[in-house]
């Protein structure tokens, strides 16, 4: 079965098959075999092939946290029904998400109002600068999530867009 | 050795890494330490480390901590006879220092009045101007609104439009084209409105491609004032420090010297008292000026500290306490060197925004010469309730090049899973040839965004990944081990 990680914006597809006493990491075209000894405190040491490297991971939920050579990743699991439905298609500019953490300096339309592309929905402030959520495409105000001084982490959905005309 | 204190037990009005700075050295000296916290830093280690915590409340995290009179009966509920600010949120409260007073408790800092008059930039520049030391060509709106326009023209470009009440970079911009100078002061001045509720501007020559040195000076209140020698910050993302060092690469014995006597000079015309940092703007051909003085500890003592030897915070504490320096400028010396790294909550490669996160795993580098001054601990969580800085790192070589060795062993020790920093950011950073040369400036990454990109991973760090995260991944093992590989199994059989 195909299975995925998405590392930043990219996504990685990988199959994982026991051999031997071991794992095979299929992953484009190289077949590695790879096995990984885990210590309490989050240490473990990771064999390639011939390669042995320390890594210190921890999980949560779908995420997995490496540290290797020094540095900090992050890979997110994909699940192969979500990946079918994501592919399926459904509105993604639905809900206007936070593009960072911070918190709300003005709300500028109310729920059941029509919006034109482009438009001022809400302003945001963040690290100190503030920044302008326009609507992406034309569309109706379903839900304003949010009000003035609120504080927010990334990606919460601020504010929900419908198609359709004002209620 | 005991020693007479006027106090016994010290608030300290803050949080995070500095709260516990702070904490360290009110008990390292057998006073009793307390803190005030917002529920959402119950389980912060100062508060675990405190004698007393007691729980503040406000509308947001942050109004908890700029809220004077609840700070102040918490100082009184503890008995708390001094309160240290520690930097940021009261630290440069006038109003507050004088509530602190006014109600017999010690505030650990100068007096109001060096703090207003340090606090507005149109003031504290006037100030320093007329007591004779360097201020860079300028013009002040409130010396008369109605020709504020023309005399900035008047001082060049490019030119720097700032709030006269501001700090931290908020509503900073720079001009290098006089047709936008009245649009540019508009915009400057509906943000100084909004952030500190004062429209006043002011505008000054900017200097190109300037460093940021600043001088640590200590000031009692017999009028005894010292300076404990430069820091440079010229490492900066958005008008904030990210790398301080001291000494700066930048300075010759005898500019060091003029610079950091210049910033003395400052203190004693004000008879400050205190700790503060005089902040010199700091041109290619060794020409400075003065840029402002923060009449608090700072986020980058600790560089002076480890290279002097002197417990800043003990030194405050002596002042406060009414005690003279005890030490003369020739006492003081500085050795080796030290460079601070403040550890971000944030992604550089999509320009610096704060991220957020628990924080699953953290060890922290230890080591010969490193100090690791933190406000978090594993199972804490990164919020977007405060500023995104989570630690400082500070590392101390005998010369430069070994602190910079030093630092990335140590960047590449710390482990913190589970909130994304900047630490291989800084890595990538002191490995630029430019650093390495200490030839940098406040623009620097700016001019080189190449450093704050995420780089391209060559693919035996991605396999390695992409394996570290498959074996830890359960319905990817689950499904391994159910189907045997069917290769795998008749190589055993050949075997």
């Amino acid at each position: 079965m195909h299975h995925a990680f998405k590392l930043g914006d990219a996504e990685h597809n990988v199959e994982l098959a026991r051999a031997r006493a071991t794992y095979r990491l299929h992953v484009g075209d190289a077949r590695i075999d790879v096995d990984l000894k885990t210590a309490p405190d989050g240490r473990a040491w990771l064999t390639l092939g011939e390669r042995h490297v320390e890594v210190v991971i921890a999980t949560r939920g779908d995420e997995v946290f490496v540290h290797l050579d020094g540095e900090a990743y992050a890979l997110r699991y994909e699940h192969p029904l979500d990946r079918l439905a994501a592919k399926a298609g459904g509105g993604a500019n639905d809900q206007i998400r936070a593009p960072m953490p911070g918190s709300i300096v003005n709300v500028a339309v109310a729920a059941g109002a029509a919006v034109t592309k482009g438009q001022t929905l809400l302003v945001m402030e963040s690290m100190k600068m503030e920044t302008t959520l326009v609507a992406p495409r034309d569309g109706v105000v379903a839900a304003v999530r949010f009000e003035k001084g609120q504080t927010f982490e990334r990606d919460a959905v601020l504010l929900d867009l419908e198609s359709g005309s004002p209620a | 050795m005991a020693r007479n204190w006027p106090f016994q037990t010290v608030l300290v009005a803050n949080r995070g890494e500095i709260a516990v700075r702070v904490l360290r050295t009110v008990q390292t000296l057998g006073l009793k330490g307390a803190v005030v916290y917002h529920a959402a830093d119950r389980n912060a280690p100062a508060v675990r480390m405190a004698d007393h915590a007691v729980e503040i409340t406000g509308s947001t995290p942050v109004a908890a901590y700029l809220d004077g009179a609840q700070i102040l009966a918490a100082a009184k509920a503890v008995g708390a006879g001094a309160i240290h600010p520690g930097y940021g949120f009261l630290s440069e409260n006038a109003g507050f220092c004088r509530a602190v007073e006014a109600d017999g408790l010690v505030f650990i800092g100068p007096t109001p009045e060096q703090i207003e008059l340090m606090g507005d930039k149109v003031r504290a520049r006037t100030f320093v101007e007329k007591a004779g030391f360097p201020v860079a060509p300028s013009a002040i709106e409130d010396d008369d609104p109605s020709t504020f326009v023309e005399r900035a023209r008047q001082v060049g470009t490019p030119l720097l439009i700032k709030p006269s009440a501001g700090g931290g970079g908020k509503g900073m911009r720079i001009v290098r084209d006089l047709s936008v100078l009245e649009t540019e002061i508009e915009r400057a001045r509906s943000e100084g409105q909004r952030y500190f509720g004062d429209g006043r501007l002011y505008v000054e020559r900017y200097i190109e491609n300037p460093r940021h040195i600043e001088v640590q000076v200590l000031g009692d209140s017999h009028g005894n004032v010292v300076h404990v020698f430069e820091r440079e910050c010229s490492v900066q993302r958005r008008f904030q420090k990210i790398v301080e060092e001291t000494p700066s690469p930048a300075l010759t014995w005898e500019l060091r010297n003029r610079i950091c006597e210049t910033a003395a000079g400052i203190a004693r015309s004000a008879g400050y008292r205190n700790a503060g940092t005089v902040e010199f703007i700091f041109g290619q051909g060794g020409e400075f000026y003065f840029l402002e003085m923060n009449t608090r500890l700072q986020v980058e003592h600790p560089v002076t500290e480890e290279t002097t030897g002197k417990d800043l915070v003990h030194e405050q504490l002596r002042i406060a306490g009414g005690e003279e320096l005890g030490f003369a400028q020739t006492d003081i010396s500085s050795q080796g060197h030290a460079i601070e790294f403040r550890i971000y909550a944030e992604d550089p490669g999509r320009g610096y925004t704060p991220t957020t996160g628990p924080i699953l795993t953290l060890h922290p580098p230890t080591g010969e010469g490193v100090r690791w001054d933190s406000g978090v601990v594993q199972g804490g969580e990164v919020t977007a309730a405060f500023d995104p800085m989570i630690a400082k790192l500070i590392v101390r070589g005998s010369d430069r090049s070994d602190a910079i060795a030093r630092a990335d062993l140590a960047l590449a020790q710390t482990v913190l899973l589970g909130c994304k920093t900047n630490t291989a950011f800084l890595r990538r950073l002191i490995a630029h040839p430019a650093f390495v040369a200490g030839d940098v400036h406040t623009g620097f990454l700016d001019a080189n965004p190449q450093i704050a990109a995420d780089p391209e991973l060559p693919p035996e760090t991605l396999h390695a990944l992409l394996a570290a995260a498959s074996l830890s991944t359960r319905p990817m093992r689950d499904a391994a081990d159910a189907v045997p590989d069917l290769h795998a199994a008749i190589g055993e059989w050949r075997n």
